[in-house]
């Protein structure tokens, strides 16, 4: 029995408790830093490739007409306002497999951008594969657009640049 | 000064120290496995990697060789003399164009032989074919799969080892286009005149002047006669004719350019439908007669293809049961004698939808696996 505890410790299993804390601490922290974030990025970098590549060929027309116009599925669909074919060509589009089916886990939504105004910028929504929760790893895709339409604040139909943006999630 | 009596549940200094230095040691260690294993651990990203760098090669880059001029093709055109020549296996049309893709440098890319003494195919099983011109890896020999599939036409082609199910590999997917190269049809019916004589010629017009350095500058929808296939079909031949039972003679095709003197001859002609080309003139005809021309057929032939005014001529005789030569109208876009190249009335194959279905982009996917 101590009766005094000057230079001292109490006991073995203080030390030993505190020394395996400070150890499990230190790995918890160390094994952050090992190769888990990386796998999130390349995963996210097929994405964002996936999602580049159906924006590219949707926003390439399949062949050219005499006036030269971009008759392009990308332009039609922003034009008329269309999120049905938006859904029905690029879902498809970045869920398809070649040698096994389709488990279409790959979710987006899918708006675009434009200036309005002077000094502004407004969003408007073209469709959605499923509703953003916000717990979701989006990556996001982008393409710019010439659209030939009157958008809000726009006094006439005209050639406008708009920004589609795709942010896409794995389900 | 406090005298400790009895040692029970206590710890000395020394003992404390050693202890400490024990599990900071051992604290290191272990903190160093995990960098001991990022080597195993890493295999699965490094697949990744080289699936992703194929898909990129494949789908954005137009391999090497290039097409320069006739005595520098592109390598799809040299795999049909010797495979030896192709340094790299990009499917892209130029490089200006990425994802949109070349039909002949799919077909040559899918072009697979079991006969590893086979020349102009290539062979999986060969390290030397894909591994060092798509896949690009010696140590490992890595295994892969290259698929792709199109979409509208629901037909897949693969080349490579079978995917396995039970491990884990890397995996890259592109979507891409493939250019379908352009294809005149022409109806018979709609290029007759009224001449009512026994010989008919009928003239096309390839100005790849016009085509290749005209309106069109985008590789993705230009018809380009020197790199791509030419496809002409001709239709509805025995509706034309106003007399019955005429036997309708192919005599000659006249492949010539303004200026030449002597006629190159034809690549590749195909009489109703049937598949085994025709290769000697006359010949009869029933209602079709196709010309198909390869990439390489006009800058073989000729110097300066890509700047030249080209016409096929093709020429008909109309004979009856007996073998005499019977007068009827006909396919004819010459009327009068002698022919003239420069007649307005030669069948252009130009941009005009009208006369030419245009090239077409049809969607697909590329996959890639390696492990």
């Amino acid at each position: 029995m101590v009766s005094g505890d000057g230079g001292q410790l109490y006991t073995i299993e203080g030390v030993a408790a505190g020394l395996i804390m400070i150890m499990t601490a230190y790995l918890v922290v160390n094994a952050t830093s090992v190769y888990t974030a990386g796998d999130t990025h390349i995963n996210d970098m097929q994405l964002e490739v996936l999602g580049s590549d159906a924006l590219k060929m949707m926003g390439t027309p399949a062949n050219i007409t005499m006036n030269s116009v971009d008759n392009s599925t990308l332009r039609t669909i922003i034009e008329s306002n269309d999120g049905n074919k938006f859904n029905a060509t690029f879902f498809p589009l970045i869920n398809n497999r070649t040698l096994q089916e389709s488990d279409r886990f790959i979710q987006y939504t899918a708006s675009y951008t434009y200036r309005y105004g002077v000094d502004s910028v407004n969003s408007t929504f073209i469709t959605s594969s499923r509703n953003l929760t916000g717990g979701e790893h989006t990556v996001r895709a982008t393409k710019w657009v010439v659209v030939n339409k009157q958008l809000p604040g726009d006094s006439m139909v005209q050639d406008r640049a708009v920004l589609v943006e795709v942010l896409m999630w794995r389900d | 000064m406090y005298k400790m009596t009895d040692e029970y549940a206590n710890l000395s200094i020394d003992f404390l120290v050693g202890f400490t230095i024990f599990m900071l040691a051992f604290i290191w260690v272990v903190s160093i496995i995990p960098g001991l294993l990022i080597g195993l651990q890493s295999n699965t990203i490094d697949y990744d990697a080289v699936a992703y760098r194929t898909g990129v090669i494949l789908a954005e880059d137009p391999g090497f060789p290039v097409y320069i001029d006739r005595s520098n093709l592109s390598w799809e055109e040299k795999l049909k003399v010797d495979k030896r020549d192709v340094v790299r296996l990009g499917l892209a049309i130029s490089r200006d164009t990425p994802n949109l893709l070349s039909q002949d440098k799919v077909n040559g890319f899918f072009h697979t032989t079991l006969d590893p003494f086979n020349v102009t195919a290539f062979n999986y099983s060969i390290a030397e074919d894909y591994h060092t011109r798509a896949i690009f890896g010696d140590y490992p020999l890595y295994q892969a799969n290259i698929s792709l599939r199109e979409i509208d036409r629901n037909e897949t082609r693969s080349v490579g080892d079978v995917i396995p199910l039970d491990s884990s590999y890397g995996y890259i997917r592109r979507l891409i286009m493939i250019k379908e190269p352009s294809i005149a049809t022409i109806n018979a019916s709609d290029n007759k005149n009224a001449d009512n004589v026994s010989t008919h010629k009928f003239s096309i017009l390839l100005n790849t002047t016009k085509l290749v350095l005209g309106e069109v500058k985008n590789p993705a929808y230009q018809i380009n006669p020197v790199k791509e296939q030419i496809m002409i079909n001709i239709t509805d031949l025995n509706k034309t004719i106003n007399q019955p039972s005429v036997n309708i003679t192919l005599s000659s095709i006249a492949v010539k350019r303004v200026g030449d003197t002597t006629p190159y001859p034809f690549d590749e002609l195909y009489i109703d439908d049937n598949s085994v080309p025709q290769l000697l003139l006359p010949v009869e005809v029933t209602n079709k007669v196709s010309l198909k021309f390869k990439p390489t057929f006009f800058d073989l032939n000729m110097v300066d293809a890509e700047g030249s005014q080209i016409y096929l001529t093709l020429t008909f005789n109309l004979k009856d049961s007996g073998g005499n030569p019977m007068n009827s109208t006909f396919l004819n876009n010459t009327p009068g004698t002698p022919f003239n190249y420069d007649s307005p009335n030669n069948f252009d194959y130009n941009y005009n939808p009208n006369n030419v279905r245009q090239p077409q982009l049809r969607p697909a996917i590329l996959e890639v696996a390696v492990w």
